[in-house]
């Protein structure tokens, strides 16, 4: 299996691929509540999800196991300021003479019935937030505005987003008419007992001890979100610092490298953040 | 002169002596007894100096003999030091550096030498030439200090350099002496010279201040010595220990500046049980992270707890002293009860109660007994008694590093490893150690020299009983431990001097208790209800004394009343800057968050303003698809190009905040007084404003009757924030009451100053308006704010008002129009709401 998947790697695929079917490919994920069936009820009913959490919570990850599971296609649309309407639903090209239209990655996966992720939406332009919403409700339809079409969307199709409450709140939020017609999970950074079990499965070189102490490290600088912290230590960053020690750095370093240079550029923070992560490595 | 006649002449002199003086003559004879072996011409020569220098200040004469004793023994001589003596003869009114040399004396040849002490008192009477007083001064000054252990170079290196200053600027040796010298033994000699020369400059500017630097009163002066300060700053790492401190305990703690300087001994961190006071300086960052882990680590494991407090004085058998001033207690007649055993017992109590804390951190904090243990260890032990209470400590702590074996000495200070134990145990602990302990009798003066770092002497204040566990059981003490805008009720820094409430002069009723003006409409002034009737009109309109007139409306006469509000523009005289920065810090994440949010919104540089219907160049991609939806059949808008243009908004802001009494009060959400936010609002309003680069003023205003309306400017419009007006945002306080419309008027009037066209009234208000004077009338301050507003809107000026009046609805949509006012439910929001709402509104 990992042969073939590999073979495929740097090769271009396209957006919709259905997952791979054996339980060796599947996504690992860890449950920490009971999103799993709130998503399967959602799916069932094809109401549309929206995903809350801090970065690096799980929520990407929960997705990618949520197709598998479902055995949907998974289209991902990473929305950025510039994001315009026609990025995801389609636009003309011109191909010699011709024009031609190309769907965006929105309308192929309501064609095909996949699964589309649109991370972030709060960053994309509100024209392209706006579009969404009749796919949202009972309709079901993506108009295609430019070519004066709608298209009904595919029975298995399903959209989820995600959305940081966080950092966005100042001047940039959902509408409220998008939010309310999302079903919400929210999403935080696992337990303590969840997340060891996490960075231990992510990282499988290093010893309990050590994952231990690098988990106690990471919750204890989750403290110190919201004083200067504007995103707390994630469990994705907490798998990275687990990948650098399992690279050969040393304990403190990795963690410097991993959970506290990245998120802070203020110098008395970050000396707080390795006053803990000293104490708990020295 | 044979032997006879010399004895003859000692006779002689010694009868003479008798008749001046009974005293000197009896003081004599008691010292002959040590100058005698010298032999007799010695004798003669001591005797008639003695006659001579009583002969010319008795004082001098008795300081003399009283010293000869104690100097010849010392000296092993008696000439030398009588003729230095003789010298002051030259000067009248000399007796007093006679005393002081005479005191001096032994100390001077023990430590110098025969010829070190020569050196100094040639230096100490060129000095008495000089200027008597400065040589009084040198004499007066102990010889140990003055050498500072430097042998008689120590003397020349802090003396000489007043020379330049005597000379030139006539600074006495007294001024600068001890000064001096305290400066030399903290920062060593090199720094004596530039401070001394920054002092003189100061003292050029002016007498008393810079008489002030010299002595280390003023705060240049101590703060030129702290900048200096080898070690571990804490001033500076402030926001890291409280950060670390947030990360283990969870909890925020007042950081204080404590009195110590460095002159006081060991630096430590002290608590009161609310607040920790910091040294400016510890000596190292490794033991100021473990001096502040464990003094919060007293607070945060209820060393100060009042009922345990309480049941500490219980078990000793005695109420506890009635509390202080300050609500605070003593700790003092616990120990009392050992007598000059005291330090003993409080040194032993204290190891007790930091075991038990020590192991109660350590469970929260990895390694911190490691890390303890390791700066214990390196610590040199001190000299005498302290030795062995540092060394008891170090094995203790060892024992406990090492996971507190059985079998060892320590046996006893097990319970107090338990999670269950409390300072009341540690008593109990203390006590029976303190009976079968062999540690020696121990000074207060090597009391400090007993603490391994980063431990304190506990009981170094009174505190405050802590009432965290009192809190605890009835769930409301953690309740908004995740809430990142945390009130403190704030609470005075004893350290430092408050500037008294009535320094600030113009409000002679600002200790009333606050009254309800805020919720729905309640009143102040409220008495007999009168008709706010018109007398006559103000004559001579214009800025008096009174201040700047304004006309007011009156509904019930339909008409203005001219003259009417007299507002009288004042500064805000309390400052508090410390306030001002612990708010920032406290809003550092929301403010950061806010001027991201403003720099995107800011034209930093030529945007692109894409798809536009005429521009400098084409928008290859607007092109792209217009060309592909053309060829497609379609018609679409030919907005194609880019243009890059400065987004220019052009406006002037005021923020008017109604600074009535009733902000006094306490928030009705919980945490802390409405004045908290109000502060914590307008720093973060300003600090947003410089952010987005648009002109903005602040004011404030209250009123007490119509003649009355102060208008307290903070910010003007062609002002830079400084650190002046953070701090008198950090101190505003509430006075008196709200008369509106006059201060919009006022407000509006500022404008004139404002260099935009448009201009926007930001009103910031806790209630409605009212005044002591308006009858009970409701209505009429409405209405007349009303047609302010309407004013204000004809003068160009948008008028915007922000209350914390939850029953805001009822009256705001009259007085400034559906939509032009926001009601915020929680006052804890406002901090974060009001740059947010500028941005909204000038859009």
């Amino acid at each position: 299996m990992k042969g073939f998947l590999n073979r495929l790697r740097g090769v271009e695929r396209d957006i919709i691929q259905l997952p791979v079917e054996d339980d060796a490919g599947a996504p690992y994920y860890e449950a920490q509540n009971n999103e799993i069936e709130i998503f399967e009820a959602a799916y069932r009913k094809r109401l549309p999800v929206m995903l809350k959490g801090p970065t690096g919570c799980g929520k990407t990850r929960f997705l990618e196991y949520m197709a598998w599971r479902l055995k949907r296609p998974l289209v991902t649309v990473s929305c950025h300021e510039d994001l315009t309407s026609s990025d995801l639903v389609g636009r003309f090209l011109l191909e010699g003479e011709q024009t031609v239209w190309q769907d965006g990655p929105l309308t192929r996966a309501v064609k095909a019935g996949a699964i589309c992720y649109l991370d972030e939406i709060v960053e994309a332009r509100t024209d392209s937030t706006v579009i969404i919403h009749p796919l949202t409700d009972h309709r079901r339809q993506l108009p295609l505005e430019k070519k004066g079409q709608e298209i009904e969307a595919h029975e298995d199709f399903m959209l989820v987003i995600s959305y940081n409450p966080g950092y966005q709140t100042v001047l940039k939020d959902l509408k409220p008419s998008t939010k309310q017609r999302f079903i919400g999970i929210n999403f935080d950074y696992p337990r303590e007992e969840i997340e060891l079990k996490i960075v231990k499965n992510e990282v499988p070189e290093l010893d309990d001890a050590l994952v231990a102490k690098l988990v106690a490290a990471g919750r204890r600088a989750r403290t110190l979100k919201d004083h200067g912290l504007e995103e707390a230590t994630s469990t994705r960053a907490l798998v990275y610092a687990g990948n650098m020690i399992a690279a050969g750095i040393d304990p403190v370093e990795a963690c410097k490298a991993a959970l506290v240079n990245p998120v802070t550029d203020d110098p008395e923070l970050s000396e707080a953040l390795m006053e803990i992560i000293r104490a708990h490595f020295a | 002169m044979t032997d006879s006649e010399t004895l003859v002449a000692i006779q002689q002199a010694l009868v003479d002596l008798e008749q001046i003086s009974f005293v000197a003559h009896r003081d004599t004879q008691a010292a002959l007894a040590v100058i005698q072996p010298y032999g007799n011409d010695v004798v003669l020569e001591w005797v008639l100096a003695c006659k001579a220098l009583f002969a010319h200040d008795r004082d001098a004469g008795k300081a003399f003999i009283r010293g000869s004793e104690a100097a010849c023994i010392a000296s092993q001589s008696v000439l030398s030091w009588t003729h230095q003596a003789l010298q002051f003869l030259a000067w009248r009114g000399s007796w007093k550096a006679v005393d002081g040399y005479m005191g001096q004396l032994p100390d001077a040849y023990r430590s110098l030498g025969a010829e070190g002490e020569a050196r100094w008192a040639a230096l100490g009477l060129d000095w008495c030439e000089r200027h008597l007083d400065s040589g009084i001064a040198y004499f007066r000054c102990p010889v140990l200090e003055l050498e500072g252990g430097h042998g008689i170079a120590g003397i020349e290196e802090v003396v000489l350099p007043s020379l330049e200053l005597f000379t030139k600027r006539r600074l006495a040796l007294g001024t600068y002496l001890c000064g001096a010298i305290r400066v030399r033994n903290l920062l060593g000699i090199d720094a004596v010279l530039p401070w001394a020369k920054r002092g003189a400059d100061i003292l050029q500017a002016g007498r008393l201040r810079g008489e002030a630097f010299f002595k280390l009163e003023s705060e240049e002066s101590m703060s030129l010595l702290l900048e200096n300060l080898p070690g571990f700053r804490t001033p500076e790492h402030q926001r890291l220990l409280q950060l670390v401190l947030y990360a283990w305990f969870g909890e925020t703690f007042d950081l204080l500046e404590g009195n110590w300087s460095p002159d006081k001994g060991r630096a430590f961190i002290e608590t009161d049980g609310e607040a920790l006071y910091l040294p400016i300086a510890l000596p190292s960052r490794e033991e100021a992270i473990l001096a502040i882990l464990h003094a919060a680590g007293h607070m945060a494991f209820y060393s100060f707890e009042q009922r345990y407090i309480e049941a500490l004085f219980k078990a000793v058998g005695r109420e506890h002293p009635p509390l202080d001033e300050h609500q605070r207690i003593t700790w003092r007649p616990l120990f009392a009860a050992y007598g000059e055993d005291m330090i003993r017992f409080q040194l032993i109590f204290d190891l007790c109660e930091d075991t038990r804390v020590d192991a109660r951190i350590a469970a929260t904090v990895p390694n911190y007994l490691g890390r303890l243990l390791a700066a214990a260890e390196a610590a040199p032990l001190p000299e005498g008694a302290a030795a062995a209470y540092l060394e008891w400590a170090r094995l203790v702590l060892r024992w406990m590093a090492a996971g507190a074996p059985g079998g060892s000495d320590f046996e006893a200070l097990r319970p107090l490893l338990s999670v269950e134990a409390t300072v009341v145990d540690a008593y109990k602990t203390a006590n029976e150690v303190y009976k079968n302990s062999i540690l020696p009798y121990i000074s207060l003066a090597e009391r400090e020299l007993a603490y391994i770092p980063g431990r304190s002497p506990n009981a170094a204040r009174p505190v405050y009983p802590r009432r965290a566990l009192d809190h605890a059981e009835f769930g409301t003490g953690t309740e908004d431990k995740d809430d990142v805008v945390k009130h403190d009720d704030i609470k005075p820094n004893p350290e430092q001097k408050q500037i008294p409430k009535h320094a600030a002069g113009e409000d002679p009723d600002f200790d009333i208790p606050p009254e309800e003006t805020a919720g729905s409409g309640g009143r102040v002034g409220v008495g007999i209800p009168q008709p706010a009737h018109v007398m006559g009109y103000a004559k001579g309109a214009e800025y008096s004394e009174k201040g700047k007139p304004y006309a007011e409306w009156d509904y019930r006469d339909n008409r203005y009343k001219r003259n009417w509000a007299w507002v009288q523009e004042k500064q805000l005289t309390e400052l508090d800057a410390n306030e001002a920065s612990k708010l920032l810090t406290q809003y550092a994440p929301a403010l950061k968050r806010l001027k991201r949010a403003i720099q995107t919104q800011k034209p930093a540089r030529m945007a692109p303003l894409r798809r536009q219907f005429d521009g400098d160049e084409l928008d290859l991609e607007a092109t792209m698809s217009y060309i592909a939806e053309k060829r497609a059949g379609m018609s679409p808008k030919a907005n194609i190009y880019r243009q890059r243009v400065v987004q220019h908004r052009d406006t002037a802001v005021t923020l008017l905040a109604d600074i009535s009494t009733s902000i006094m009060q306490n928030n009705p959400n919980g945490g802390g007084r409405v004045v908290d936010s109000l502060r914590a609002g307008m720093l973060l309003f300003a600090e947003s404003m410089e952010e987005v680069g648009d002109p903005y003023s602040l004011a404030g205003f209250a009123s007490k009757y119509r003649d009355n309306v102060s208008y307290y400017a903070i910010k003007g419009f062609d002002e830079r924030l400084t650190a002046h007006t953070r701090a008198i945002l950090g101190g505003l306080s509430g006075r008196l009451a709200t008369r509106m419309g006059a201060a919009i008027r006022h407000a509006v009037a500022g404008f004139d100053r404002a260099p935009s066209q448009r201009r926007l009234l930001l009103i910031l208000s806790d209630g409605r308006p009212a005044d002591y004077d308006d009858g009970g009338d409701e209505r009429y301050l409405h209405e007349d704010t009303r047609m302010a507003v309407k004013e204000a809107v004809d003068a160009g000026v948008h008028p915007f008002c922000i209350t914390l009046d939850a029953a805001g609805s009822q009256y705001l949509p009259q007085i400034f129009g559906p939509g032009h006012y926001l009601i915020l439910d929680n006052i804890n929001d406002l901090p974060k709401k009001l740059p947010e709402i500028y941005l909204r509104l000038r859009k």
